[in-house]
């Protein structure tokens, strides 16, 4: 009896080696290697890491000044701001770690999803605390981080965090086996629940009066709304996430045809990077504005 | 057989492939409008500081100027926390200076620290050239306000304490009164807790 999988038999079974796997394993095992730094050794990979990991530090620290000032007033004024947009920024840079894997077939950076993971969730947490504290929403601390729908979003948000966190490490994950994977995809409630969380902000993704961040008053309020540039980096992260697409790649590679691959998702992978732009641009502008303690309500 | 499964695994992957296509075509589309809307930015830009009133200003965020709705803004967003602050201050003062001198002294000095940091923060904001005048009053008048509680805090009594009160209330319906000249030159709604 044939089976499904007898096209990809000769893969299987070695005797087809695609090119990328070779490309793969060579960078991999690149990275692995270490290099001398005055009497200790130290592997690529974790300078490569670290230099990649290092920014998803950022909005905590932009923060920090007002949390060792305990300043309640930059809190209030640019908390969401700063560590909200950093924590949609995290999450967003933990969903690109696989199919960045998928497209390069490098694994060495693989490690970084968890720790933009972990960043993420840090920085809803201390939203959420800070927010709850400081905002002037009635209904005291609970009324403030849920009494909204859109702040209920972001309350569930934080809420799924926290297993997320609690078995974010390899003690968790072999307890729980096989439903590690399942709890994990948690994560992809909580990128749901962030669009809601968006779109619910700023008037359904539509500007009235003084209803969404185009407020600021420089005429552009589309580019202001966080809902449409979750909706340009959410589109690449979608898409190579989708089972036939995964499909038609991995059999592109398997045709050495990696180039029609790029060339394919070259226009998504650039509306992630339109997209990605504003967030970045928030994170830094606000977070500057944050960590000189002068909160920027734009 | 296996070119059956063959002709299922194209099929397979053409779906994949029209989704992929269609997702590109999509996102070049987009990327296309949003350049093209990217490049309209300094005219629209300009449009809404002319119709909201520019005001000359260093923007930390890069702008040449600050509207008055984003100045205004700024503004509120300085004076609403601390205004909160403030009253809750003076509500323990007043709540403790009848029997509980060292409670009534820390709530007093909590007012002190609460106006420093205004009186900084009002220092650092970018006025426009118009109200700049009338808020160096505020500032002064909070500053004088400042003084005086420090000035009560270090009270031996609480009669003594409570003698400061005419000489406070002065100082403070100073501030109101630059509060609210500040208020009108930057068209800033009163809030409940800036309400005399």
């Amino acid at each position: 009896m044939a089976t499904t999988r007898e096209p990809h038999a000769p893969y299987l079974a070695g005797g087809y080696q695609p090119k990328r796997r070779a490309v793969r394993s060579r960078v991999d095992e690149w990275m692995d290697k270490d290099f001398k730094f005055g009497d200790s050794h130290i592997k690529r990979k974790a300078v490569a890491l670290i230099l990649l990991g290092a920014p998803a530090l950022a909005p905590l620290f932009f923060m920090a000044p007002a949390f060792f000032t305990m300043n309640k007033n930059t809190f209030s004024g640019s908390v969401d701001d700063t560590l909200g947009t950093g924590a949609a920024i995290c999450l967003f840079l933990c969903l690109l770690v696989s199919p960045m894997a998928m497209l390069t077939g490098q694994h060495w950076f693989v490690p970084l999803r968890r720790w933009f993971g972990i960043m993420m969730a840090a920085s809803a947490f201390g939203d959420a605390i800070a927010a709850g504290l400081t905002d002037t929403f009635e209904g005291g601390f609970l009324g403030v981080v849920a009494g909204h729908v859109f702040e209920l979003m972001g309350f569930m948000i934080v809420m799924l965090l926290i297993p997320l966190v609690i078995t974010s490490n390899h003690w968790a994950q072999r307890k729980l086996g096989r439903y590690w994977k399942r709890l994990q995809q948690l994560t992809y409630v909580t990128w749901i629940l962030l669009g809601f969380h968006l779109i619910l902000l700023e008037g359904v993704g539509f500007e009235r009066g003084d209803n969404g961040s185009g407020f600021a008053g420089d005429g552009d309020p589309i580019f202001h709304q966080r809902f449409y540039q979750y909706g340009a980096c959410s589109l690449f992260l979608l898409t190579l996430r989708l089972q036939p697409v995964k499909r038609w790649i991995a059999a592109r590679q398997r045709e050495g045809r990696e180039w029609l691959v790029w060339v394919t998702i070259a226009p998504i992978f650039a509306l992630f990077v339109f997209g990605m732009t504003f967030f970045i641009n928030e994170q830094i502008f606000k977070g500057i504005d944050s960590f000189r303690e002068t909160p920027s309500s734009e | 057989m296996s070119e059956t499964y063959a002709t299922v695994g194209q099929e397979d992957t053409a779906v994949g492939g029209v989704i992929i296509i269609a997702m590109s075509i999509l996102a070049a589309v987009l990327v296309i409008a949003g350049l093209a809307y990217a490049t309209g930015t300094s005219a629209r830009h300009k449009g809404a500081l002319a119709a909201a009133q520019c005001e000359p200003n260093l923007s930390p965020s890069g702008l040449q100027c600050t509207t008055v709705a984003m100045l205004t803004s700024q503004y509120m967003a300085i004076m609403n926390p601390a205004m909160q602050q403030l009253n809750t201050d003076a509500a323990a003062c007043t709540a403790n200076e009848g029997h509980h001198l060292a409670a009534a002294e820390s709530a007093l000095t909590a007012i002190v620290a609460a106006e420093h940091a205004l009186d900084t923060k009002l220092a650092g904001f970018p006025f426009s050239p118009t109200v700049a005048r009338t808020a160096k009053a505020l500032i002064q008048a909070n500053q004088a306000l400042a003084t005086l509680a420090a000035e009560q805090a270090r009270s031996s009594s609480l009669p003594q304490l409570r003698s400061f009160n005419p000489r406070v209330d002065v100082a403070s319906a100073a501030v109101q009164t630059e509060m609210t000249l500040v208020r009108k030159a930057l068209a800033v709604p009163p809030t409940a807790s800036q309400e005399p």
